[in-house]
Order: C-alpha cells, then structure tokens, then sequence
C-alpha cells in the first residue's frame, strides 16, 4: 500500500487529471470571475452553474493543517503519520490538501506553499498523478 | 404572555441506558426512550399526537418508529436532521407546532448504536458506519479528496482548532482545561461513560488523533437513546414534572465557504443562532446560569462561548482557564460531563442535562442556579447551530430568585 492510495479517474475528473499528469493545477471559473475549487458546482457570486475549466498557478498559502497520527481510512494507515492541510491559492480557492512537510512544527499560518506532482498507487499498480503541497 | 397556551414546556424526559450497549436496534432503544418519556411527563402513549425522529452516525431510525410505538393517528410526524444541531431543531419545531395549534403534544427522539463489540470508537466512525468494511471509493475527484487526508470530524473539527490557535494564540492546555472541567463534573453523573477524574497533564499525555487534538478532545461514541416530551406550558404545569419552560429558540447555518476571506472555524453559525434565542427569551448572555454546550471535541466549547458572547472573539482560551467551567467555577457548563466525558447522543446531551438541571434533578451535579439555562447544538464541521434558552420558570417578565 502507498502513501497516495490508488486513484483511478472517472468521465468528470478526466480533465483534472490529465492537467495534473502535465504538472498543472486545474481548477474551475464562474462568470464572475471567481476561481472555484474544482468540485464547485454553483459560483456563489452569480448564482451560474456555468463553470469553466482555468489552470492556476499553483502558488498558495497555508490557512490551518493537522497533523494525522490516527489513519480515519484503512486506505491511509500507511500513510500517517501525515500532514492535511487548508491552502489558499493565489487565485482565491481553498483547497483540502495533502502537505509535505519535513518539519511539521515549523508551519506556521501564512506561509508560502506551491502545488507538485506525485502518483498515486504503486510502480506495480500506478494511478492517476494528484496535486499536493508543499512549503516553499 | 405567561400561561397562554402559546408557549411550550418539556414535560418528560426518557434515557435508555448508554453506551457499550449491544444486541439492541436503534429503533428498539428508540422506542424504550419515548416509552420512559411519556411515563415520566405521567401520560400515556396515545396522548401524542406529533412524533420527531432524529437519527445519529448510522442513521437507521425513521418515521417507522411511529408504528412500532402503535401510534397510528398523528397530527405531526416527522424525520429531522441538521446533525448536532438537530435536537435544538426539534424542540422549537415541536414548540411551533403546539403554538400554531397543529398538536399539543409532541415527542422528540434521538436514538443511534454506532458501536459494535469489539470495536474502536473511531473505528466506527472511520469506516462509514453506513457500509462496515466495504472499500472507500477511490473514483474521480473523490480520490484526490481521499488523498488529501482530511475525511473525517477529527481532522477537521482539528483544522479549526489550529486555525483558532494561530490566530488568536489558544493553546492545546486551555483546550484541556475543558476537558477537565467536564470530567470534575462526570465524576457526579451516574449516567457517564468515564468518571475517573482528569488532570491537564493527563490530557497532555492523551495520545494524538490529529494534532492539534488529543485523544482526550474528542467525544466519546455511545449507543443509545433519548426522548423529550413537549406540549403546551399551562398542560405541563398539571402533569407529573416541574414544567421545563421554552423560552426562546433559534438556529443558523452556514455550509463553510472555502475561499478567501472565509471565517471558517473561527466563526461559527453559533453567533446569530445563541442571540435570536436570548432576544427570543428576553435575557441577555449575563443572565445565563447554567450553559449547556454542545462538545463533540474540546475546541467547539470554546468557540461556543465566544460566538455566543461568553467573552470577546479570540479570548475563549483565557475564558476557560482556572477552573471557570468547572464545579465551584463562575459559569456552570456541561454539568453532566458532556459528549467528552458522559454520552454522545448528539445535541440530546447537552439537552438532556439542561433538562436535569432546569428540573433541579441534578443531585451532588446540581448548579447553585438554574433560573435560565442555555442549550446548545452544532453540527457539521461547525456549520449548523441550535440554541434553546430554557427555564424552570414560566415564560413572562422574569424576576429572578434570591441566590
């Protein structure tokens, strides 16, 4: 079992991961222009279903994260313990994310973090490349 | 307004036994619970005329339970859920109910049996207590959700507690100066699960779930089942018990927003629901005996009291330390030990106790006062809120008592 649980893509998430398979953050815009986090369905500030797919830049900041000793799924019990984060991109969205951090107790609320590329399951069993973050 | 038929009393409480409780249904224990509630307001079942059924973790009790219970002429019947927040939900829907004529006497239950022989509380939590053992969808964008790590209340009820800390400079031994508090209280509570008092180095010492929380922030899971009765003030005065007066109530909800310039877990839903229930009942936060806080984890206490006005955004930790909430302490709160140290039965706790304490039941456990009693429930990752402010004490201009 890995750290990154095998991910297989559906008809939906296609896109997302094929940008993340290129090293690109893939997220969604309303006709407001507000970047939405890409399981958004509505943008909040015109009430439009209608989003369209934008790459980000992948730079952020750290709003809070926890650091996991308690797997909550027998898929993550080789992963913990781990960092979960909240990270606010550049752009505007809040992402629930995966953080690697070498020193945990150096985090600190604020601080620069930018997206990278890991797959997930194993070099036997590979799965689709997910987006997680890190300090800068 | 005092003794118009208008405003509402809880005029029963019935509890099952609690905790590892196995072999018995939800909807067995359920019924146990309205079954006690009925005797105990000195009615009989068919003196109902309006059901409402709140399920927990498993969510496998529902409008069935009407049948079960032989009640098959109901004016009101109803399944509930805004989750913690759900029971505050229920009583001022029954209480609604009663003032628009729509029944005069309304049971509210909760009842939920997450736990198996043999199995950890979190266990039963973390598998999906709906599909044990089935595998964790790994499809499309849930996936990468997975992958992030942050599936369940502990990690983000945890989230909101760094958060908190970060901002405001809160610290994890505050934190643990309420789960001690409500230990101190347990201790009185026969009904609790854990009674062995505490001390913050224990708390310290607790294992880490997700850091910033330790073992000891979390609630505890129970097995079991609680029930109220409510119906119209002036009926409840005749009946078996002191009437519980229903003096005002509200909810609030706010699903979180994740964007920037979100107060996600610093500010909770807690702070318009807490003031449209004191409005509603004519007192203010100072008036307060005895705070009754919904507590799935030690920070949602602490960030109750600030969104309710207990103290100033960002000095809850200061507010709970040297013993405030503690027996003895300036502000009586989770008398009976709370979610963290007594029963988790969602918001049926803290209600429960409320109860106990407005009726003057509360034994070694009672508060010096309980002229006004204020309920909480949340629900979500801090998204729902409920608030009851309840009295023993019929509702009208209020003198109080001499202390």
């Amino acid at each position: 079992m890995s750290s990154f649980p095998l991910v297989e893509r559906d008809e939906a998430s296609a896109a997302f991961y094929d940008a993340a398979a290129r090293g690109e953050l893939l997220m969604q815009r309303g006709p407001s222009g507000a970047v939405l986090p890409p399981e958004a369905r509505t943008d909040p500030d015109s009430g439009s279903a209608d989003l369209e797919p934008v790459v980000v830049s992948g730079e952020g900041t750290l709003v809070s994260w926890v650091v996991v000793h308690q797997a909550p799924l027998p898929a993550l019990a080789e992963a913990v313990p781990y960092v979960s984060a909240v990270v606010e991109l550049a752009e505007g969205p809040w992402l629930m994310v995966r953080l690697l951090a070498d020193d945990p107790a150096g985090l600190r609320a604020g601080a620069q973090v930018r997206a990278r590329f890991v797959p997930s399951g194993s070099e036997e069993e590979p799965g689709e490349v997910l987006p997680v973050f890190e300090p800068v | 307004m005092t003794g118009t038929g208008l405003n509402s009393a809880i005029a029963g409480l019935g509890l099952t036994e609690m905790g590892k409780v196995y072999g018995r249904s939800s909807t067995s224990l359920a019924a146990e619970a309205v079954r006690l509630a009925v005797a105990d307001a000195g009615l009989g079942l068919g003196d109902l005329d309006g059901l409402l059924v709140s399920a927990g973790v498993k969510q496998d009790v529902n409008v069935n339970l009407a049948a079960v219970l032989g009640l098959h002429d109901l004016a009101v019947l109803n399944q509930v859920n805004a989750y913690g927040a759900t029971a505050g939900v229920m009583v001022a829907q029954a209480a609604q109910a009663i003032a628009a004529g729509a029944a005069t006497t309304v049971a509210c239950v909760f009842a939920d049996t997450p736990l198996k022989p043999k199995q950890s509380a979190g266990a039963a939590w973390g598998s999906g207590a709906k599909r044990p053992g089935a595998p964790r969808n790994l499809r499309g964008m849930a996936g990468w959700s997975v992958n992030s790590g942050a599936t369940n209340p502990n990690i983000l009820y945890a989230l909101c507690a760094r958060r908190h800390m970060e901002r405001y400079g809160t610290t994890s031994e505050q934190l643990a100066e309420i789960a001690v508090a409500q230990r101190a209280w347990a201790v009185h509570n026969p009904l609790a699960q854990m009674r062995e008092p505490l001390t913050v180095a224990d708390h310290q010492a607790s294992r880490w779930i997700a850091d910033p929380l330790h073992l000891l922030d979390c609630c505890l899971v129970s097995n079991g089942a609680v029930a109220v009765v409510v119906t119209a003030a002036d009926r409840a005065a005749s009946l078996a018990q002191p009437p519980v007066h229903v003096w005002g109530y509200g909810q609030a909800h706010a699903p979180r927003r994740m964007h920037a310039g979100s107060d996600w877990g610093l500010v909770t839903p807690a702070g318009r629901s807490g003031p449209a229930a004191m409005r509603m009942a004519g007192i203010g936060v100072d008036d307060v005996d005895v705070a009754e806080l919904y507590d799935c984890y030690t920070y949602t206490v602490l960030v109750t009291l600030e969104d309710y006005g207990f103290c100033a955004k960002g000095e809850g930790g200061a507010f709970v330390s040297d013993g405030r909430l503690a027996p003895g302490g300036k502000l009586a709160c989770n008398t009976g030990g709370g979610q963290l140290s007594s029963y988790y039965m969602w918001g049926f706790t803290p209600l429960s106790e409320a109860v106990i304490q407005a009726r003057g039941d509360g034994g070694v456990r009672q508060a010096p006062r309980n002229d006004v009693v204020l309920v909480s429930g949340n629900g979500g990752i801090l998204e729902h809120h409920s608030t009851l402010v309840l009295s023993p004490h019929e509702r009208g201009p209020h003198e109080r008592t001499a202390a």
